[in-house]
């Protein structure tokens, strides 16, 4: 009986990897079969060993480097101006008022579409990519803070009441609480968009010459497709490492939400 | 510290849809004395409560504070009354014995002072060991000890309950209304116990306030001489089941009265 247990539970634990296995030996072999020009779809076998050289050579660490520094440059702006918003508003009817006027209007533009105009005023530099980044993730971050204090439960908010807490105890010690889940949620939010607009802003408008995005299109526009897929393997374990990072931050400051399990 | 509600008005809603949730309730709960109010769903129990509470303001009417020796000299709203929610309301990103010294924390007392009021009061309803835990760890049972305790830590003189029993299953429910009888012999609070429950009325109560269905008036109160302490063995009391038919029969039309409105409620929309 134990053995059959530690048998299904072994299977089911090395499914996933042994999916992945099979889909790379899969592919390596059809490549190798059909005879395909690396050019197109090149092996999993040179795709490493192209990535190995550019970690070993010290241009991953640079890209990747550059990428994250901007990645959370833009995303700390955005958190910092978008808390602080959102808190304003739920503490003010008029902030609110007002605000809420220019979420509406300026949050369903896309924001890629301000790229040009942004290189026009700030020209090509860092400054145009964080600020990209940071306006993009600023408005659910904003959104989710407001929100979260606006639901904050009346319930909870009487009992303080209550129990003794004037308003200024309750706007601190009951609404603040209650909202972080939110928050949390719309940094999850303004994380995700920071990578994409990051990578994008990268790729396009080229006086950077650096970053993970500048990697791929360089090595896009070279043909170097092998050189294409190593950046995108490593922009995915990047995005995953961060989105593990932030669940575990989540937890650490929200213990008291259920999370799924993953 | 004796309560009374003279003419206390509640109506919900805008123009069109007004909702008259008590009509002109007056009564007078006396003081150490444990008042039961009984009745159907929506007869505005709850709305009463928290009005006397300081926490929902009457439309019309008055509630006032009495304190018996001092004669008539009135009190603020909320300072002395505390209340144990229906929904319980804990602070679910605090632990248990954060949650319990809530009140006190607010007030401004030390940490170590509050922390060791707070253990005495874990320890009498039964939950030392659980300081720590968060609210979603724990039990229907536990977490309503624990409101149980974060009220009355705040050693208040009047204690509002909604309803704090319905969600607990039958013998988590005994055990709790034990405890709550404990609590009153030793503490001699007074009591405003909100329920549905004819035989928890009888049981824990000096009193029974029958209310009618909305909009909510008193139907009729019922006196509960039962000798306290009180224990469960006494519901198969010949006294006790009289109270009980005289209670149902006053509540029976009104419960039928409250689901004809809902099912009102639900064909209107």
């Amino acid at each position: 009986m134990n053995g059959k247990q530690g048998t299904a539970k072994f299977a089911e634990a090395a499914l996933p990897t042994l999916s992945v296995v099979i889909f790379l030996m899969a592919w390596e072999v059809f490549v190798r079969w059909r005879g395909i020009a690396p050019i197109f779809l090149p092996a999993p076998s040179s795709i490493s060993f192209y990535l190995w050289r550019m970690i070993a050579d010290g241009t991953m660490e640079y890209h990747l480097g550059v990428t994250l520094l901007r990645i959370f440059a833009g995303f700390f702006i955005a958190a910092a101006t978008g808390i602080a918003l959102g808190l304003l508003m739920g503490m003010s009817r008029i902030v609110a008022r007002v605000a809420d006027v220019w979420i509406a209007a300026l949050y369903p533009l896309p924001k890629i579409s301000l790229i040009p105009l942004l290189i026009i005023w700030l020209g090509t530099g860092e400054a145009y990519r964080i600020v990209i980044s940071a306006i993009t993730a600023f408005f659910p971050i904003v959104i989710s803070t407001y929100s979260g204090i606006r639901q904050a439960d009346q319930g909870l908010m009487k009992a303080a009441k209550d129990l003794g807490a004037n308003t200024r105890q309750i706007q601190l010690k009951v609404v603040i609480p209650a909202a972080m889940p939110s928050i949390l949620s719309g940094l999850q939010l303004g994380m995700g968009v920071t990578i994409i607009l990051i990578v994008a802003a990268e790729m396009i408008g080229g006086s950077s010459q650096s970053g993970m995005g500048y990697l791929l299109i360089n090595s896009g526009q070279v043909m170097e497709t092998e050189k294409v897929f190593a950046s995108l393997v490593v922009l995915a374990v990047m995005g995953a490492v961060i989105i593990k990072l932030q669940q575990w931050g989540d937890r650490k400051i929200a213990p008291w939400v259920a999370h799924d399990d993953r | 510290m004796d309560v009374v509600v003279e003419d206390v008005t509640q109506i919900w809603g805008g123009e069109r849809t007004q909702v008259v949730a008590l009509d002109r309730f007056s009564h007078r709960f006396p003081s150490d004395r444990f008042s039961c109010l009984l009745g159907p769903s929506g007869c505005g129990k709850s709305t009463l409560v928290q009005i006397v509470g300081g926490l929902e303001q009457a439309t019309s009417g008055r509630v006032r504070i009495q304190d018996p020796q001092k004669g008539d000299s009135q009190r603020p709203l909320g300072a002395d009354s505390v209340m144990v929610w229906q929904n319980l309301n804990l602070f679910p990103w605090r632990n248990v014995i954060d949650n319990v010294a809530f009140g006190l924390e607010m007030r401004g007392v030390a940490r170590n002072e509050r922390y060791e009021r707070a253990n005495v009061l874990l320890g009498s309803v039964g939950l030392r060991g659980f300081e720590r835990h968060l609210p979603g760890q724990l039990s229907g049972g536990m977490r309503q000890r624990v409101a149980l305790a974060r009220a009355l830590i705040m050693e208040r003189p009047i204690l509002l309950m909604d309803e704090p029993f319905a969600a607990l299953d039958a013998q988590t429910k005994i055990v709790m209304q034990e405890e709550l009888l404990r609590i009153f012999d030793q503490t001699h609070k007074t009591v405003v116990f909100v329920t549905h429950a004819i035989e928890e009325a009888i049981l824990l109560g000096d009193e029974v306030i029958v209310m009618t269905a909305r909009p909510g008036r008193i139907k009729e109160v019922i006196p509960v001489n039962l000798p306290r302490p009180r224990s469960l063995e006494m519901i198969n009391t010949l006294e006790f089941g009289a109270l009980f038919d005289r209670a149902f029969h006053l509540i029976r039309e009104e419960v039928t009265a409250a689901m004809a409105q809902q099912a009102e409620m639900v064909a209107g929309h």
